[in-house]
């Protein structure tokens, strides 16, 4: 089982160095975790270290492929807020 | 070495404390004469040596710790004056390169910051390698570095090995509860921690890293963001706390949140505070503690003096041509900054004369007034209205001149055929004078000159290229005389 990291990642490193298993790699256009290496910080912590520091809500999916932290959780900015504020900017 | 307590002269209502300096804008005129000599070419601390020495950024560092509600990581932040991480994210190596390629070519380059564009303590290692190797091969930079404070305890250490010459802590609060409304989570203990926990947690960090590195006699500046309805009130405290513990500056910046950023503060439409409300903090806090009011929030990714930026003569394919001869650089480098040195003390000489002229003069007895001033540096009114970018509020009363703040405008002037939008933008920046009586430029164009006349700011151009200080006190007195400002004694009698 393993995580993924995905095309919102604003390529902050704050993952890199927590990764238990070495897992975690620079690419272009985003970071990448190695399917392979990646033990879901099973053995070593509670929670996956990456998911626990990524900024970027979404950027990280389970081995499901459903979102660690789902818009909103980190933020807490209500996503229809976002949403309205985003619509808002499109119109001008 | 302990550092000696500031502030120890009687508190005055006002930012000057030397009740008879003619001229009471220098912040330096409150510390005491080690830390003068520490930071008095620094231009983030004195305002006269903003106009003579530069200071850098690099961005080094790009994870953060925490979140701010007035950050995205994606972008630059104008809050922390450091940049997204889409900008040019630099290695140790290139940074260090850069550092020596801008001071070998701008030599008032004096000081090398690390502000992020995350956390530089959370990337310890890119941080601290870039700082060791400027400490070996370019001693004659001075270096600070920007943090929230989370990671600062364990730093503590290997900062006092370097040529550090202060940290900036950024401090909004002392309050959990007030904490939780600011910073939504932090990582700590390999875990994520929302809410007011987490927040007393970075508080807790923040103070313990404020009293270690006061303790080792590294100066510590403190940042706040002030945020209306959040931490405006609580500021006030925050200003006495850090103090008492032995900060030498706090600098009180405004939130700025647009929704475009992307911010929780953007995204949820909290305001920033108005130009008088951040002044009204800061003339409430400046009894207490040495304020900061000429910082501009600067890009910190920004190279060269403050107001300009040359980083594109500094790209990273640019630089790599370079050959630089540091040894060489560094005895030219010597030889300007004592010019630059001698220059200041006779211009604060100078200042000194008037002030006591001034002092040695009949006192009026008139109210107070802000005025706003165009200038490009150098303590001269040298900038066209429609040029400046940004005009410095100053106060004149019957102590003097005082400098205030900043306060940035939008260019309504940008030459090109955009002027369909000039009005706007020439309406926004009389608002951003918002609560100046006059306004003294090189000179000022007709169709801003009647706005601003409908909008009670008296446009001035009569003092091009005079001294600010002097051109101020000149503009107050015939105000004076003209009979516009009302007598505060005769006022007061008449209320008595
Ligand atoms: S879940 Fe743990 S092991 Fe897997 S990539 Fe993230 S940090 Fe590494
Ligand atoms: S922490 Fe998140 S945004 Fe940052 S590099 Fe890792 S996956 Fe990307
Ligand atoms: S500490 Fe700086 S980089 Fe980190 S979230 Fe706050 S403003 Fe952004």
């Amino acid at each position: 089982m393993a995580l993924k990291i995905i095309e919102s990642c604003v390529n902050c490193f704050a993952c890199e160095p927590l990764c238990p298993s070495k897992a975690i790699y620079e690419a272009k256009p985003h970071f990448l975790i190695n399917p392979k290496k990646c033990t879901e910080c099973e053995d070593d912590y509670k929670e996956p270290q990456c998911a626990s520091i990524c900024p970027i809500e979404g950027a990280i999916l389970d081995a499901l492929g459903v979102p660690i932290n789902p818009p909103g959780s980190l933020t807490g900015i209500p996503p229809e807020k976002m949403a309205e504020a985003m619509a808002e900017l499109q119109a001008h | 070495m302990e550092l000696p307590v500031l502030n120890e002269q009687p508190a005055a209502k006002s930012g000057c404390s030397a009740g008879s300096c003619g001229s009471t804008d220098d912040q330096l005129d409150h510390l005491s004469d080690e830390i003068r000599e520490k930071v008095q070419n620094h231009p983030c601390y004195s305002e006269d040596a903003h106009h003579y020495f530069a200071r850098m950024h690099v961005a080094v560092a790009p994870a953060c710790n925490i979140q701010c509600h007035y950050c995205n990581r994606k972008y630059d932040c104008a809050n922390e004056s450091r940049p997204g991480v889409v900008s040019e994210l630099l290695t140790p190596d290139q940074a260090v390169k850069k550092t020596m390629a801008v001071a070998a070519n701008i030599p008032q380059m004096t000081v090398l910051g690390i502000a992020g564009p995350g956390d530089p303590l959370a990337n310890p290692e890119r941080t601290f390698e870039t700082f060791r190797r400027l400490s070996q091969e370019a001693p004659d930079i001075k270096l600070c570095v920007s943090t929230n404070g989370l990671a600062l305890p364990d730093s503590v250490e290997e900062l006092s090995k370097h040529n550090i010459d202060h940290v900036t802590i950024t401090i909004n609060c002392v309050d959990p509860e007030v904490g939780a409304k600011i910073y939504p989570w932090i990582f700590w203990e390999n875990r994520r921690i929302k809410g007011k926990r987490g927040a007393k947690i970075l508080i807790e960090q923040q103070q313990k890293g404020l009293e270690m590195l006061v303790a080792k006699g590294i100066l510590v500046k403190v940042n706040s963001v002030m945020i209306p309805g959040v931490n405006d009130q609580h500021l006030a405290e925050v200003s006495k706390i850090v103090k008492s513990k032995g900060a030498f500056l706090h600098n009180v910046m405004p939130l700025i949140a647009e929704a475009e950023h992307g911010t929780f503060y953007g995204v949820m439409g909290q305001r920033g505070p108005t130009a008088l409300e951040l002044q009204a903090l800061q003339d409430s806090c400046s009894g207490d503690m040495n304020m900061m009011r000429h910082c501009r929030q600067c890009r910190a990714d920004a190279v060269g003096l403050l107001g300009e930026d040359r980083g594109d003569e500094f790209t990273m394919d640019k630089i790599e041509d370079m050959e630089i001869d540091y040894q060489a650089a560094m005895e030219k480098r010597k030889v300007i900054h004592q010019a630059i040195a001698e220059e200041m003390n006779s211009k604060r000489a100078e200042k000194h004369q008037a002030a006591q002229a001034f002092a040695a003069e009949e006192k009026l007895t008139t109210r107070p007034v802000l005025m706003a001033v165009a200038t490009s540096g150098q303590g001269l009114i040298n900038m066209h209205f429609g040029h400046a970018k940004e005009f410095l509020i100053y106060e004149a009363s019957p102590e003097g001149v005082r400098f205030i703040s900043h306060r940035k405008t939008e260019l309504y002037c940008s030459g090109d055929n955009s002027c369909g939008e000039a009005e706007t933008a020439l309406q926004k920046t009389i608002r951003a004078l918002e609560g100046c009586e006059a306004v003294l430029c090189s000179k000022v164009g007709y169709e801003p000159w009647e706005m601003l006349e409908q909008a009670g700011i008296a446009p001035n151009g009569e003092h091009a290229m005079e001294p600010i200080e002097q051109a101020v006190m000149a503009v107050y007195k015939e105000m004076a005389a003209a009979g516009k400002l009302e007598d505060l004694s005769e006022e007061q009698r008449a209320s008595a």
